[in-house]
């Protein structure tokens, strides 16, 4: 409430320099929590938001020089505009990752600035003079609505159960599709999100210099500030563009008149010094002391004990999971070689081979992380092929990796819950993912971060993230790997009652052969790529073919 | 006629192209990240080597192994300090490295700004053109493509052919493997950035001969630069040499035809739809 009366105090009682600049950091405010979104939330590092800059101000602009339109009414409809144009692009740019995309956004601020250069209608490349219609207090209170409407995004993208798919896709967007966030459609919101701010903040402060053209509408260097600014005070962080763009800018005013040649060079030499000094920012100090910590989201003040009563899966004798002579190519090399299989209602089988047989290929493909060179993958009768591996998830199909793939900046609780959202109403979810740590007994560790836990317990947070699915078969991709005879035991324990949990089939793919032949109801041998054997584990574990398979030819 | 002579003019720019594109992947190939500082270098290299010329009169090529040496100290030096310290981050250095090259080529471009200004400058050297059979042939386009496909051919044969650079080339291919055979990857790391600069440098004595450079064309450098070695494949030092070549003749084709404000744009387009459209085919990159 302080801040808002201040806010409201500063145009009356102050002078117009004062005001200028509480308008500049209200403005790079609004861009670094714009820019926050997609690079600091989402892990999609741009060098080209300026894109949306632009596209505002011509926007804003041509809709008051040509329709006639109110200013605040243009302001709304560019930052839609600049919404909607970051769906389209969004729709290309997004398929580019890490250095690709960084460059490629650069490369469309280029792009766009040598399109408006050349088309008439928006001025060309003498630019457009737009006539005086707004006050400079009008444009600094439509600052600071954008910048609320920034921050109040940057709030949901980090503080709901929402914001936890996009934090997943920076994490791991694997182990996000895996578990069933439509990682897609995540980084288009997100990137629309991180397109309104700078479309409306681009409208006006070409209003407010009274010229547009295309080196001012798509100047790269407006990226480099607001990095800058984003990255001192700490980047994915609620507070940290806020704070770095007030203290820099204000410490700047300071500066730079006494340096104004050496401006950017100096930003460029703070951008390093950050990195390499303290590259969480401001905020990234502050944790330290325990202050702006982020509060895991959704988590009740303790850890919810839900107990559910046992709910066998429905018996049957149906496959829940069969392929169909699949067959897997990399190049040159066969990982697949026409293998058919099926996994039955009520059934735990277990898949082992050596090194190379085509275990995990197996997995990605039934998964859909992989794509089938021949053959087809069915799910309870349904050819699945074509469906993406979000949607197999969320249809039942869970999965574990090999080598954990957990979120490493979200907490047990916060993994277990983007596994257990699912499209289930808030509460819900709540009570499932509580429900699957309970199972797999991370209950104590539910707020620590999954690099605190010991290997173990990593994989059983796997396999609560797989449990908060609701799934009908799960896939165990060596589960026990790596575990001490111990932690065999636990992982085992809950192995034998997941029926009772409401999994219909289970599919393990294992090396230490000891700890699943008891708890298998039957075994399937693949050799390089090639089904070789199949039955009961003991009958498989005397055949011949298996044991030449593993051991070598006796001669 | 037209079409041969473009044709000609392209594979010349292909041939510097190559030595463009060679040092940014280098660096790549033994450190995993793309240096956002490459095209800046260039173009220092570059506005240097007019201002030694118009101020002593000698010919620039004299610059050549002046500019390798001494830019193989510099790059060593800000290797060891600017990305090192980071070399030891895990997840996050790939972002934390874009970072720092990103922030180096805003030193480097401004610092450079106050020095040589911002107005375009091309070196009168070499302007004499050869008539060869119906063609124009530009003696600064040859000097160029030549000098930039030897050096990079010398860049090859130091890699395949003597201890240190078949050393280079195997942390390049797999830095773990080049551990067990004894390899002081961290060596290599500071050694491809330091060639990696110092090619950029002889790149920018070249170009200077054949484009006019600003400060602010640095951007626009390091991303033809950057679609090159992404055209041939991260990592791939074939690879470029076919891509320089048709980056090359698509530029020559393009400019002619379609004139210099799309010809400019030419490498953001080929970078966005080439790699739309071949996400995966990019070897290392698509992992």
């Amino acid at each position: 409430m302080a801040a808002i009366a201040c806010a409201g105090v500063v145009p009356l009682v102050t002078s117009a320099y004062i005001l200028q600049l509480a308008t500049d950091i209200l403005t790079f405010a609004a861009l670094a929590y714009s820019w926050n979104v997609i690079s600091g939330c989402t892990g999609y590092l741009s060098f080209g938001q300026v894109s949306f800059f632009g596209i505002g101000a011509y926007a804003t602009s041509a809709l008051v020089l040509r329709a006639g339109l109110p200013w605040y009414v243009a302001a709304v409809i560019g930052s839609a505009i600049g919404g909607a144009s970051a769906a389209v692009l969004g729709t290309i740019m997004l398929r580019l990752r890490g250095i690709m995309f960084a460059l490629g956004m650069l490369g469309l601020a280029r792009i766009l600035m040598v399109v408006s250069s050349n088309w008439d209608f928006i001025g060309g490349a003498a630019g457009l003079i737009l006539p005086a219609r707004l006050t400079p207090v009008a444009v600094y209170f439509a600052m600071w609505v954008t910048v609320l409407v920034a921050f109040a995004l940057n709030y949901f993208v980090l503080h709901s159960q929402w914001g936890l798919s996009v934090t997943g896709v920076r994490d791991d967007e694997v182990a996000a599709a895996a578990v069933g966030v439509p990682t897609s459609w995540v980084k288009i919101i997100a990137f629309i999100l991180s397109a309104l701010a700078p479309a409306a903040v681009g409208g006006l402060v070409a209003w407010n210099r009274s010229f547009l053209d295309p080196p001012s509408a798509f100047d790269p260097t407006l990226d480099l500030q607001v990095i800058v600014f984003a990255l001192f005070g700490g980047i994915g962080t609620l507070w940290g563009p806020a704070l770095g763009t007030v203290i820099l800018v204000i410490v700047g005013e300071q500066f730079w008149a006494y340096l104004p040649d050496l401006q950017l060079a100096l930003y460029g030499v703070l951008v390093i010094a950050v990195v390499l000094a303290f590259p969480g920012g401001i905020v990234g100090i502050a944790n330290k002391f325990g202050w702006l910590r982020r509060k895991p989201v959704a988590a009740p003040a303790t850890f919810p004990i839900v107990t559910r009563p046992a709910q066998p899966a429905a018996a049957g004798n149906d496959a829940v999971i069969e392929v169909r002579g699949l067959t897997v190519r990399f190049g040159g090399l066969v990982a697949l070689n026409s293998v058919s299989l099926a996994v039955k209602r009520g059934e735990m089988v277990s898949i082992i081979g050596a090194n190379g047989a085509g275990k995990t290929t197996l997995f990605n493909a039934i998964t859909g992380f992989v794509k089938p060179s021949e053959g087809g993958v069915y799910y309870q009768g349904k050819l699945v092929s074509a469906i993406p591996s979000h949607q197999r998830a969320r249809q039942g199909i869970a999965r574990t990796f090999q080598i954990p793939r957990l979120m490493e900046s979200m907490t047990v609780w916060e993994n277990t819950l983007l596994a257990a959202r699912n499209g289930k109403r808030a509460t819900a979810a709540v009570d499932q993912a509580a429900w699957a740590l309970h199972t797999v007994k991370l209950d104590s560790l539910w707020l620590e971060l999954p690099n605190k836990l010991s290997p173990g317990q990593q994989r059983r947070l796997e396999m609560a993230r797989a449990l908060a699915l609701d799934p009908t078969v799960v896939l165990l991709d060596e589960v026990m790997a790596g575990m001490t005879r111990d932690e065999q035991g636990e992982i085992r324990a809950v192995l034998r009652h997941f029926r009772d949990l409401g999994v219909a089939a289970v599919a393990g793919v294992e090396h230490i052969i000891s700890a699943i032949a008891d708890i298998s109801d039957r075994m399937i041998v693949l050799d390089r790529g090639k089904k070789i054997a199949e039955g009961a584990p003991d009958a498989v574990l005397r055949d011949p073919i298996v044991i030449e398979s593993y051991l070598g030819k006796v001669s | 006629m037209i079409v041969l002579q473009l044709v000609v003019n392209g594979v010349l720019l292909g041939g510097t192209y190559i030595l463009l594109a060679q040092g940014l992947n280098l660096v790549f190939g033994v450190m995993g990240i793309v240096n956002l500082a490459h095209g800046s270098i260039i173009t220092v290299a570059g506005l240097f080597t007019y201002w030694f010329v118009t101020h002593t009169d000698q010919s620039p090529l004299w610059l050549i192994p002046c500019v390798f040496v001494a830019m193989l100290a510099v790059g060593a030096v800000l290797q060891r300090l600017l990305l090192e310290p980071l070399a030891k981050l895990g997840t996050r250095r790939e972002l934390l490295s874009l970072m720092v090259t990103f922030g180096l080529s805003y030193v480097i471009v401004e610092t450079a700004l106050n020095f040589f200004g911002s107005q375009y400058v091309s070196l009168p050297n070499l302007q004499e053109t050869w008539s060869v059979g119906g063609l124009a042939i530009n003696e600064a386009l040859v000097a160029a493509g030549v000098l930039g496909a030897l050096i990079s051919g010398c860049l090859h044969v130091w890699l395949h052919y003597t201890p240190s650079g078949k050393a280079l080339l195997a942390t390049s291919q797999n830095a773990t493997g080049a551990v067990t055979c004894g390899i002081d990857v961290r060596r290599m790391r500071g050694i491809s950035f330091a060639i990696g600069s110092a090619l950029a440098g002889i790149a920018g004595v070249l170009l200077i001969l054949i484009l006019p450079l600003s400060a602010p064309t640095a951007d626009t450098l390091t991303i033809l630069s950057f679609v090159i070695v992404a055209l041939g494949g991260l990592g791939d030092y074939k690879g470029a040499v076919y891509a320089g070549l048709l980056l090359g003749l698509v530029q020559s084709g393009v400019g002619y035809y379609l004139g210099g404000d799309v010809e400019v744009v030419v490498p953001y387009l080929l970078l966005i739809t080439f790699m739309v459209l071949r996400p995966q085919g990019l070897g290392q990159a698509a992992r």
